[in-house]
């Protein structure tokens, strides 16, 4: 070789070299440098976690009995056992699912990187299908029957409202922080509480989910499995609620309006009722009707939505209406308390009075003649309550039905959507119409009237703290909160959220005249044979801007032992004429219900007690 | 059969140094196809049967003198092009190229043979022309004699063995002493050419080069392959994850795990030491065939070694580049290391010539 070729061996060496020491480094910066990224990298490619769901949490009524809770449902799913999905096993599913073949193929494609998971074809199938899939089995490769659990609401479209539903969806942006102060990560397609209770506990309903780790090769199939974390079912709910008396509760409702229908009243269909313990502020029962079954919610959707009563909304709560002569104690304690009247001072009543160029009338013209205030609730003279309401002037009037808790939420966190309502006042009318109050106004809105809107929820608070001399507790729904291991996480104490300050002298005799509502003469007269003495009074509202032709709203607020109380309620027909005539009969049923269940009770509980000193 | 003479300049160290590389392939390749369950052994089979006729085409070749291949040098170079066109014609497809003629038996690939004709047949011009390299104009027909196999590869199309001929090219011409500049021009009007290339490239191989300069334009497929690479290895660490036990190839993350990316397979096993070696291996390889062409008696042998040197660490340094993400995706496979036939045999023939070269390094006296 001569010697420009040797010089030109040793560059070709050289350069060789610099090409390997070039490899050699980048191998380095990967292998040496970036190694802990890679190592990761790698790890993340091959393992997967299939979640396994966790089984929600279950709710209870007061008395221990189920009202929610999951039973097991079938779900259909296809697998890749490492060949790939076969199409005939699709064209027979296809079949035996009632489902297209293109759908089929839609739900495997969704997932084609992800092939470990199985592919869900179909949830909750039946019985029937599932048991024609297994006789098949052999012929169906790849296809396995999952039992998952599906939400099963036992009373169906009873207490509907206070439960809620679930839904596939995102999460509302009302309770999104709520939900991530608990620490929850919700996927999509996870079922999440979409109303209700189900809405706001959705934290401690939920769980947590387990996972099964897996291997997974660059296609997405399932190689090996490794760890198993098992999923932590969701905590149970125990309720203020007693299932019985709700049905009790929501049946009479549907009677009530039932019987308007049957009187060619075609304008009832709505209606609502609270029974509240006024001692606590324990939510007994709360019913609106029409209602909806969460069982089938995503079927009835379309449904629901256009038909007719708006099932979706809850009457308790989230609207207000003019509530008429059930407003009348706010006027009478502001009287007796503002000492512009006494317990002995008559008023005369002709059937009609002229006040500042407006004349009015008792209901229907009656003439009541001379009464004081018990007669006057018990027989629910307006005259009287015209005068009175102009004696203690609108301000006044405002402040006290403020006091009562209207105007404002009466504060239940268990479910959203309590409105405030509104209480006529001098500054809501400036606010809202931009005009002076007129005095003639103040007598509507003594007996009621006016731009007075009131939530049922609000009512029964109202006739709760006249019940218990004003205190104001808050509402609520869920008593204690138990966890799957038998941990109580939470117990609900009764909170005091404002008390009145009423002479005890002034709350006997507002009560004095709810008692005699029921007596024999009174408004509420029917409820003289219930076997406890319950005070109470009645409402019709005048439905403001219709026409004259529509019936009124019929109310009826009451509480009972009328001595001792025990619970209050406020039933509501909406269109449903007097209050005497369409609310008190479910009152009656709900006192009836309710006082027979716990004599029998106690009855039980005392011959228990003899069984037990015989022994 | 042999001269002893000839067998005392027998460069047993430069065999020894292919058959350890082969086996360390072996290996790599056993661990590579372990998931595809059957399979793997033939594969094993296969690739030793390679190996074992490629030491019988060693043998063939070191027992005709080099010279021989001289004077035969333009029937090489014919058959080559026959077989080169014929290749377009009869061609077995495969992955969108048609680079196999079906023998039946096997799969013959011209190009894989093409390499050496060439780099014999370019040695001899270039020892014909020697006293007029000097002028770039003569230049031209060297250029042509590459340029014609080298577009019918390119035909197939199969870009990455278009791309070794030139490399054999540039390597030969300056290790015959074309001056520097010269070869320069030739590099400038390569690079001007390009645009003209790149309307004559097929959709994939213009994607394979855009991807290679931003990965992330196509992580699932071009760039899928290059990410799975580089995390076979980088995951490989210091001393690797242990033959059988890698991750990425076993679970599929890897495509052609045991073809054009078995250098990842090893990465990620046998970590930066194991592949430190492989590398050091090569480079022995490497410099032993330099040696053996400096030895040489004539330039025609001398230049037969630059040209398998070049030839070799183009295809290392375009293969494990490819791996490592510094070279676009080419489908080179690794020599020696890469399942395949027909690229196990060439490169086997191809260290015959150089065996051949440095037996008969001294002229023999009768």
């Amino acid at each position: 070789m001569d010697k420009e070729m040797l010089r030109r061996t040793r560059i070709f060496i050289f350069v060789v070299i610099l090409v390997f020491l070039l490899l050699v480094s980048r191998l380095a910066y990967l292998q040496i440098i970036n190694y802990e990224y890679y190592w990761e990298k790698a790890e993340k490619n091959r393992l997967r976690i299939l979640p396994i769901t966790a089984p929600r949490g279950e709710i209870f009524d007061r008395q221990g009995r189920q009202l929610v809770t999951n039973r097991p449902g079938f779900t259909v799913s296809l697998v890749d056992l490492g060949s790939g999905y076969d199409d005939e096993t699709i064209v027979r599913l296809a079949e035996l699912l009632e489902m297209e073949e293109e759908e089929i193929q839609k739900k495997i494609d969704l997932q084609y990187y992800r092939r470990y998971l199985p592919v869900r074809l179909k949830m909750d199938v039946d019985f029937e299908t599932v048991s024609k899939i297994a006789e098949h089995r052999l012929d169906l490769p790849g296809v396995v029957i999952e039992v998952q659990p599906i939400r099963y609401y036992v009373l169906n479209d009873f207490a509907a409202h206070v439960l809620g539903y679930l839904g596939e969806g995102t999460v509302a942006g009302t309770v999104i922080d709520f939900w991530n102060e608990a620490g929850y990560v919700y996927r999509e397609g996870d079922l999440v509480g979409q109303a209700g209770l189900e809405m706001v506990w959705e934290p401690f309903l939920k769980g947590e989910d387990g996972g099964l780790q897996v291997e997974v090769n660059s296609t997405g199939q399932a190689i090996r499995e490794f760890e198993r974390v098992e999923p932590k079912p969701g905590a149970n709910l125990f309720l203020t609620l007693d299932a019985s008396l709700q049905i009790v509760v929501e049946e009479a409702l549907h009677e009530a309006v039932r019987l308007q229908w049957e009187d060619n009243n075609f304008y009832a269909g709505e209606a609502g009722a609270v029974v509240i313990d006024p001692r606590n502020g324990k939510i007994l029962a709360m019913a609106s009707i029409p209602s909806y079954n969460p069982n089938t919610f995503s079927e009835d959707y379309t449904t629901l939505l256009q038909s007719s009563g708006r099932p979706l909304v809850n009457k308790t709560i989230e609207e207000h209406y003019p509530v008429g002569s059930v407003f009348k104690m706010v006027t009478g304690i502001a009287g007796l308390e503002e000492g512009v009247i006494t317990s002995t001072e008559r008023l005369y009543c002709g059937g009609r009075v002229t006040r500042f160029g407006a004349t009015k009338s008792c209901f229907r013209g009656t003439a009541h003649g001379s009464l004081n205030i018990v007669q006057a609730i018990a027989k629910s003279c307006n005259i009287f309550f015209y005068e009175l309401g102009l004696r203690v002037g609108i301000d006044d009037l405002a402040n006290y039905a403020r006091e009562f808790g209207f105007g404002q939420p009466t504060g239940l966190k268990d479910i959203f959507g309590e409105k405030g309502g509104i209480v006529a006042s001098r500054k809501y009318k400036e606010q809202s119409f931009n005009e002076p109050w007129y005095p003639a106004e103040t007598m509507d809105a003594s007996i009621g009237q006016s731009f007075h809107s009131i939530t049922l929820l609000q009512l029964a608070n109202y006739v709760s703290m006249i019940a218990n001399g004003g205190i104001h507790y808050r509402p609520y729904l869920v008593d204690r909160v138990v966890d799957s291991d038998g941990n109580v996480l939470m117990v609900a104490e009764p909170e005091v959220l404002h008390k009145m300050e009423v002479m005890d002298l002034n709350w006997e005799i507002i009560r004095e005249g709810m008692k005699q509502v029921t007596m024999p003469g009174g408004t509420a007269s029917r409820l003289a044979n219930l076997p406890v003495k319950a005070a109470g009074k009645t409402g019709s509202a005048q439905v403001a801007g219709r026409g004259s032709d529509i019936p009124s709203h019929g109310f009826f607020v009451g509480y009972a032992p009328a001595d001792n109380p025990e619970i209050a309620l406020v039933v509501f027909i909406k269109y449903g004429g007097t209050g005497g005539a369409s609310a008190v009969p479910v009152a009656e049923k709900i006192l009836e219900s309710y006082f027979a269940d716990e004599t029998a009770q106690e009855s039980e509980e005392s011959s228990l007690a003899i069984e037990k000193d015989l022994e | 059969m042999f001269d002893r003479r000839l067998l005392k300049n027998f460069d047993y160290q430069l065999l020894i140094i292919v058959l350890v590389i082969c086996s360390y392939g072996l290996l790599v390749i056993s661990s590579a196809t372990r998931g595809d369950g059957a399979e793997s052994f033939v594969y094993l089979q296969k690739q030793a049967i390679s190996i074992g006729i490629g030491l019988f085409a060693i043998l063939v070749i070191i027992s005709i003198d080099y010279l021989d291949f001289y004077r035969l040098s333009w029937y090489l170079y014919a058959f080559n092009f026959v077989c080169l066109g014929l290749v377009l014609f009869i061609g077995r497809e495969g992955g969108g190229s048609y680079r196999w003629i079906d023998l039946k038996v096997i799969d013959f690939q011209p190009s894989e043979m093409a390499k050496i004709i060439i780099i014999i047949t370019l040695a001899r011009l270039l020892v014909e022309q020697k006293e007029r390299l000097a002028n770039p104009v003569q230049l031209i027909p060297l250029f042509l004699h590459v340029l014609i196999p080298m577009i019918l590869i390119f035909l197939q199309p199969d870009l990455g063995t278009a791309l070794v001929f030139a490399a054999i090219f540039l390597g030969m011409l300056y290790m015959a002493g074309v001056p520097v500049k010269n070869l320069l021009i030739v590099i400038c009007s390569g690079i001007a050419a390009f645009p003209l290339l790149w309307f004559r490239l097929m959709d994939y191989q213009k994607m394979r080069l855009i991807v290679f300069f931003n990965p992330d334009i196509d992580p699932l497929d071009q760039g899928y392959q290059l990410t799975q690479s580089m995390i076979a290895i980088g995951s490989g660490g210091l001393t690797g994850k242990g033959l059988f036990a890698g991750t990425q190839a076993r679970l599929q993350f890897l495509p052609e795990h045991h073809t054009d990316f078995i250098f990842s397979v090893l990465g990620e096993e046998l970590g930066f030491l194991g592949g430190v070696f492989l590398l050091f291996l090569y480079l022995l390889l490497i410099y032993r065939i330099l040696k053996i062409a400096s030895f040489s008696k004539d330039s025609f042998g001398s230049l037969i070694c630059a040209g398998v040197a070049t030839m070799l660490t183009f295809q290392i340094l375009v293969n494990v580049g490819m791996t490592l993400s510094i070279m676009p995706v080419t489908g080179l496979p690794l020599p020696y290391m890469s399942y395949g036939g027909n690229s196990i045999l060439m490169n086997m023939i191809s260290i015959g010539f150089v065996l051949n070269v440095g037996m008969r390094r001294h002229k023999i006296q009768f």
